[in-house]
């Protein structure tokens, strides 16, 4: 992989590439994708996410732990700024969580706002036609893009999204780039509990999954700590009752 | 000026490349009152390919195949530089084997437009009149105007479907690798081992069985194979 492979374009796409590329380093880290981003929109913090088929499917990076949870979020819900990016094919700018367009994000703007995000900005991550998933910004103080952080975060988007497709390109035969992976949540833990689940209901893993989003949901905790408990065989599903059953 | 805002239309939608090489030729013989005309891209292997042609004619087909060794596409493609206002019976003498058969089909002039990218050339753009005449120096630019809209358009289509294939590859990396972590959880809990347990089963029946690990794991969520035939534990002699 080198610079070529990104692109050609104007001042500031090279300004990006430049600061992406400081050191002369090859392949770039994701993690260092996500850390321009934040950094030349001045924003608090950054991550990308990767979706297909609408949903999400996991987390390439994020610069930080409010970062980190907004990607969670929008995993475990399927709602919030990169879903809405992705599935409309355009940016989707939220200038303040604790009081956004109505009706936006029920279930995920409560705990976002928690965190510590007071506004949300999502950019698809998109090569031509192909979809990817999408970038999202945050800031801690709510407010909205200037034109210049607009420009620079489509510019951003635009390289991130060549960039995943280099490295995956690098990738052996059936399997996921290293690079992809090194930074990334693709809550393969959840997969496992669906597994799990599914034998101790008899049932499909899609209806598994229902139930761990649904069980995580009702008593507001992550889908990811419900999934390690089932994992850790603290928590059984019982297919006859519905209920659900806490080891001590 | 119109036929380029055409094209340009045609490119910004979603456009297959191919319609739009056709369409690209049938706009050259009307615009520039041509007899054929016709686009040859380079393949994998260096040789030129007919892409497009305004006409599915036999004797135009053949003139374009006798090309990928002699003719005006393949000095242009050769020199990226156009040849231009070439006419056949005089300059029969170029192309000894070209020449006489496309005067024997009924042309008299021809032109070859490179296809160029920065310093490479990509293919060439052909056209060809019955008539002696020339194309004069606006008519060339217009031809080259085309020509370099064939290329952006097929660049652009190579870069997506490029785009397109890693795409499909990394979502079935992931997709595998996210139905090889539900049959891990489906072994661990039927057969009450532990993850690592489950996964060293798994591939040990996939290498066994000579099958992909990824096949594997999807038979066991679909319950075509069950957990206890993975042979978890070493069988005991009953005796």
């Amino acid at each position: 992989m080198d610079a070529t492979q990104l692109g050609k374009g104007g001042p500031r796409r090279s300004l990006i590439l430049a600061r992406l590329t400081g050191n002369g380093a090859f392949p770039i880290e994701t993690r260092r994708m996500c850390e321009v981003s934040a950094e030349i929109t001045g924003m608090t913090g950054a991550g990308m996410m990767l979706m297909s088929g609408d949903v999400p499917r996991g987390s390439i990076c994020s610069t930080d732990g409010v970062s980190a949870l907004i990607e969670e979020l929008q995993y475990d819900l399927g709602e919030g700024p990169c879903v809405d990016a992705y599935n409309l094919d355009r940016p989707v700018l939220e200038p303040d969580l604790a009081h956004p367009a109505a009706g936006r994000w029920l279930a995920f703007r409560g705990p976002a706002v928690a965190g510590g995000a007071r506004a949300v900005f999502g950019f698809p991550l998109q090569v031509g036609s192909v979809r990817l998933g999408a970038l999202n910004l945050y800031c801690c103080r709510p407010g909205n893009l200037t034109d210049e952080q607009h420009a620079d975060a489509l510019v951003m988007a635009d390289i991130a999204a060549q960039a995943v497709l280099v490295l995956q390109a690098g990738a052996p035969p059936g399997g996921l780039a290293v690079e992809l992976e090194e930074c990334a949540d693709f809550h393969y833990v959840v997969h496992q509990a669906s597994g799990m689940v599914a034998a101790q209901l008899d049932s499909s893993i899609a209806q598994a999954a229902i139930r761990l989003r649904a069980y995580a949901f009702a008593v507001a905790r992550p889908l990811a700590a419900v999934a390690d408990d089932v994992v850790a065989r603290g928590l059984r599903f019982d297919a006859r009752s519905g209920d659900m059953e806490r080891k001590p | 000026m119109r036929t380029l805002v055409e094209l340009a239309d045609t490119l910004v939608a979603d456009f297959d490349v191919l319609d739009l090489l056709v369409l690209l030729t049938d706009r050259c013989v009307d615009v520039f009152d041509l007899e054929a005309a016709g686009i040859m891209l380079a393949a994998p292997d260096g040789d030129l390919r007919l892409m497009a042609s305004s006409s599915e004619a036999m004797r135009l087909l053949e003139l374009f195949e006798l090309q990928s060794k002699e003719g005006p596409c393949y000095d242009c493609f050769l020199t990226g530089l156009p040849v231009v206002n070439q006419d056949l019976a005089s300059d029969a003498g170029l192309w000894p084997h070209f020449g006489p058969v496309a005067l024997a089909a009924g042309f008299r002039t021809a032109h070859a437009l490179p296809m160029r990218l920065r310093g490479t050339v990509i293919g060439v753009l052909n056209l060809f009149h019955t008539e002696p005449g020339e194309m004069n120096a606006a008519e060339i630019a217009g031809a080259q105007a085309l020509a370099d809209v064939a290329t952006i358009a097929i660049l652009q289509h190579r870069a997506v479907l490029e785009a397109q294939l890693v795409n499909e590859q990394l979502q079935g990396a992931l997709n595998s690798r996210i139905v090889i972590e539900q049959a891990k959880g489906m072994v661990a809990e039927r057969e009450g081992v532990s993850m690592e347990q489950a996964f060293t089963a798994l591939r040990g029946y996939a290498r066994k069985q000579n099958l992909r690990l990824g096949d594997v794991a999807r038979s066991v969520i679909d319950g075509r194979l069950t957990a206890s035939a993975l042979s978890l534990r070493p069988v005991t002699d009953p005796s």
